[in-house]
């Protein structure tokens, strides 16, 4: 597995920021979508964007060490403040001098605000102006997770991306709570950015809110730009919301943040949804869905994913993908990953490592593109195998507000497809 | 072709000579059970269709070696579907000077029609993607699992599995030798589950010996491909049936080696030893012995001192299982390996338990001064963590470790018994850890398991253990 090297030939930037722990250089534009292409320097790596961020939840990305990590082109991983919080707690990562010494990474770590965790995973979250209020799981206590101890939190752990703590609503919720949440979000983004003890190593990167409403997250985005931060996310989607909305909430928010510093967009991972919302603007991603879905036995292609616990893999001797090179598919057939997926951890690590490659892969891919400004075409090529025939509605109109138009006919190709209603194809319909 | 024109023409690719002081000792009786020092030697080029693999893996050496050497006493690498629990092989690739050794159970393959690894012909190396300089030995059962409800019959050994029990017949066996080439065998037997070997009746006993025999001639005669046999010396606790089924194996000019597999009889391992060694005085003392269930430090010192050759590494397995790193030593003079900890609480049960709550905030490696992967890479308190949250890599670092160290042992076995010394260091040792009751017990809590520590991968378990 090589390194990224897409960027050899370009070294002037044709936007750049320069923030107390990180420079972001877009070193490439697309001429047609929104799509760039760019160098972000973090104090422990420089990392290439687009970019997707593995999730390693605990410290570790499920059973994978961090040389096989470094070997599959991962820039930056993310960890979960919730989790680490409580295990190992901070005064330890404090002693082991943060979590890049803990876990022996030595790349770029992002960690969210654990507001997220704590809100999906716990009863009796009671959101007050002071903070999250919660149940301890262990002894029932009331407890309380303030921006103020989401910062020290995750100034103990010393990734090079901290997450401020949000005030985040469902993507389905209506109304006033909406509104509120997005000020409380800005309230809390100013507590965190002062509670900040590691300004010069530690970037700190407000969320973008205001649900499915085009004002309020306009409110929201011109308001987090006066803070003049290093990078901003938009959060509050992938949330189960109709992905019609989704892809009009994240462009709306990069027309608006700034250029010359990343966009991060949480919670997306699926292939197409990297592709689209690529070409709108946004520069950084993070999911579970690749990692979890290796557990269930699932590995990802261009055309979605082979469930390789399904008995039709029994005399599939080729593997998983002939055009990826990670070591299992240079090595192992879909024949013998069907004898041991779900059986023994081997079998996890082997399509994780492949997830993992296949997500890589892909982003350098994007980046290629978008250096070799052919973005567009890559762009069709890419849902011609993913969904053949018909589309969804969303992604051809997400595709049409950057002039990409997948209904017309491709000169070259003579591809083009036609929109069908559902936010989701599962196969390729040729 | 007729059953026994196919022996005749089965030329042995797989060669055993003594070395050492026992070479000039030879093969006279008095040497049966005692240790002795050999050198295993596979050499597929001796038969024209073992040297002709049917594809090479595209990572592996692109020319197979002229011919494969281990140093005995040594370990066949214990793996599950062919890889070793929880590396993969980059991850495995960490371990170096490993015995170019590896087993691999066909019940882990078979399907319910009878099949394994469904129609691949290019051979089992090409399908677990296993180097063809390693030695690759197919047994039938895996030997981390002592109790089994399938019962057997005349035609079929029974193999439990989720979907019901599979049948295997020798003919099977046979045609799956074929297309897996395998370079050992162990054909299948008839393995007595005996949680109360009081109540088996010496009529159950014979009935598996004249079984077994029978398996082992249809499964040779019925095979074309000509991997060594290593045949199964049956009879259980009647050293009278055990003679019988001795007599038989050393009336035949096409078995390679000799395995002793008791793990499901419920015996203490003294005594399943004295066994052994009754059925070894019978055997030809030229040919090597595998013992299935002697994996353990200290079991393995007594079947080497017993006269055993081989044995597997499944202790190190389920030792990670139990979330404890090996820190066990075999000291003799001038003994290599690396130190073990000093405090006294690891040092008498040859492990340290990374779930202590004092392992919170240990920033030394699992071993001061070890050299494997792990112990350079990571510190106590990391895989304490790991284990806390149910994270996979626990496993991954403690196995590397656990395995690296049992290589190590094994290498100090070696040396121990070039230097004549073996009795002596083998004494200290077991003197060492017999006043804990815990010290080497890991395979048996691991018949009790019901998961892996860190998944939910359930533990393949049809019965209580015994």
């Amino acid at each position: 597995m090589t390194t990224s090297d897409e960027f050899d030939n370009l070294t002037t930037p044709l936007e750049t920021s320069t923030s107390p722990a990180l420079k972001f250089d877009v070193l490439a534009k697309c001429s047609t979508t929104k799509a760039r292409a760019s160098k972000m320097h973090l104090p422990h790596y420089t990392a290439h964007t687009p970019m997707f961020m593995p999730v390693g939840t605990m410290g570790s990305i499920k059973g994978i060490t961090t040389k096989q990590l470094e070997n599959l082109d991962c820039h930056v991983i993310l960890g979960n403040t919730y989790h680490l919080g409580s295990r190992p707690g901070p005064e330890l990562l404090e002693a082991a001098g943060g979590l890049h010494e803990f876990m022996s990474w030595n790349r770029g770590l992002l960690t969210d605000s654990g507001g997220f965790q704590m809100v999906s995973l716990l009863r009796l979250a009671n959101i007050t102006e002071e903070g999250v209020e919660f149940e301890n799981p262990h002894d029932g206590k009331k407890m309380m997770l303030t921006p103020e101890m989401s910062i020290g939190l995750q100034n103990a752990i010393g990734a090079d991306i901290m997450m401020q703590l949000d005030d985040v609503v469902s993507s389905l919720t209506t109304g006033d709570r909406v509104e509120e949440a997005m000020w409380r979000s800005v309230r809390w983004l100013d507590r965190s950015i002062k509670a900040n003890k590691r300004p010069t190593e530690q970037n700190l990167f407000p969320i973008v809110q205001g649900g499915l409403d085009a004002r309020l997250r306009t409110l929201s985005a011109h308001e987090l730009i006066k803070r003049d931060s290093p990078g901003y996310a938009i959060g509050g989607l992938s949330g189960g919301e109709a992905k019609d909305s989704f892809w009009r909430m994240v462009s709306l928010s990069t027309d608006i943040l700034p250029d010359n510093k990343p966009r991060y967009c949480m919670g997306v991972g699926y292939a197409e949804d990297l592709v689209v919302c690529s070409a709108l603007g946004v520069d950084m991603y993070d999911c579970v869905f690749p990692t979890r879905t290796a557990r269930f036995g699932n590995a990802l292609v261009r055309t979605g994913s082979l469930a390789l616990k399904q008995g039709r893999f029994k005399n599939d001797l080729g593997p998983i993908d002939p055009d990826c090179s990670c070591p299992t598919c240079k090595n192992y057939s879909r024949a013998y990953l069907h004898t041991t997926v779900t059986k023994d951890t081997t079998g996890c690590h082997l399509i994780t490592i492949h997830n993992i490659a296949y997500q890589m892969r892909l982003m350098r891919d994007i980046r290629q593109a978008i250096v070799d400004d052919r973005f567009p075409e890559f762009i069709r090529e890419f849902m011609s195998i993913r969904f053949g025939k018909t589309v969804p509605k969303w992604i051809i109109s997400a595709l049409q507000s950057v002039d990409v138009d997948l209904t017309a006919v491709d000169e070259k190709t003579g591809y083009s497809a036609t929109p069908i209603s559902d936010d989701f194809q599962k196969v390729p319909n040729m | 072709m007729t059953g026994s024109v196919r022996a005749l023409s089965r030329k042995m690719t797989l060669h055993f000579e003594l070395t050492g002081a026992n070479a000039a000792v030879g093969v006279a009786s008095g040497a049966a059970a005692s240790p002795r020092s050999g050198r295993l030697v596979l050499d597929r080029s001796l038969n024209s269709e073992a040297s002709a693999p049917a594809s090479i893996s595209p990572s592996a050496s692109t020319l197979a070696p002229a011919a494969i050497g281990l140093e005995t006493p040594t370990f066949l690498k214990y793996t599950r579907h062919g890889l070793q629990p929880h590396l993969v092989r980059e991850v495995a690739a960490e371990l170096s000077d490993m015995p170019a050794c590896t087993r691999v159970q066909l019940e882990d393959f078979l399907e319910d029609d009878g099949s394994a690894c469904g129609q691949h012909d290019a051979g089992l190396h090409n399908f677990v993607f296993l180097d063809r300089s390693e030695v690759l030995l197919l047994d039938t059962l895996d030997p981390t699992v002592t109790r089994r409800v399938g019962k057997s019959t005349n035609s079929f050994l029974a193999i439990d599995s989720e979907g019901g029990t599979k049948r295997l017949t020798p003919e099977v066996f046979a045609q799956l030798v074929d297309r897996l080439k395998p370079d050992i065998i162990i054909p299948p037997a008839d393995y007595i589950e005996e949680p109360l070997p009081s109540l088996t009746q010496g009529k159950r006993i014979s009935k598996s010996v004249t079984r077994s025999a029978k398996w082992l001639d249809e499964s040779i005669a019925k095979s074309v491909y000509p991997s060594a046999v290593f045949a199964a010396v049956m009879g259980s606790h009647s050293p009278e049936l055990r003679d019988i089924s001795a007599k038989k194996l050393l009336a035949r000019s096409d078995v390679a080696g000799y395995v002793f597999n008791d793990v499901s009889l419920a015996l203490p391992f003294e005594r399943k030893l004295q066994l052994v060694q009754h059925s070894l005085a019978q055997l030809d003392a030229s040919k090597p012995r595998y013992m299935v269930g002697a994996s353990a430090p200290d079991a393995a010192l007594r079947a080497i001192l017993g006269g055993i050759d081989l044995v597997d590494s499944s202790y190190p397995y389920a030792v990670t299982e139990q979330g404890f790193a090996s820190t066990y030593v075999f000291g003799g003079e001038g003994a290599a390996g690396e130190i073990a900890d000093a405090s006294a609480a690891a040092a008498a049960a040859g492990r340290l338990d990374l779930w202590q709550e004092s392992m919170f905030n240990d920033f030394g490696p699992l071993v001061e001064g070890c050299s494997c992967f792990t112990c350079r890479s990571h510190h106590r308190a990391y895989i304490h963590h790991l284990l806390m949250t149910k994270e996979m890599l626990s496993t991954v670092l403690l196995q590397i470790h656990n395995m690296h160290w049992y290589k190590g042992f094994f290498a100090d076995i070696r040396s121990s018994l070039a230097r004549a010394t073996l009795a002596e260091d083998a004494q200290r040792f077991l003197e060492r850890y017999s006043s804990s009751s815990e010290a080497f017990g890991e395979l048996e809590t691991l018949a009790t398991q019901e998961n892996s520590p860190t998944t939910k991968i359930q533990r393949k378990r049809h019965a209580e253990p015994l």
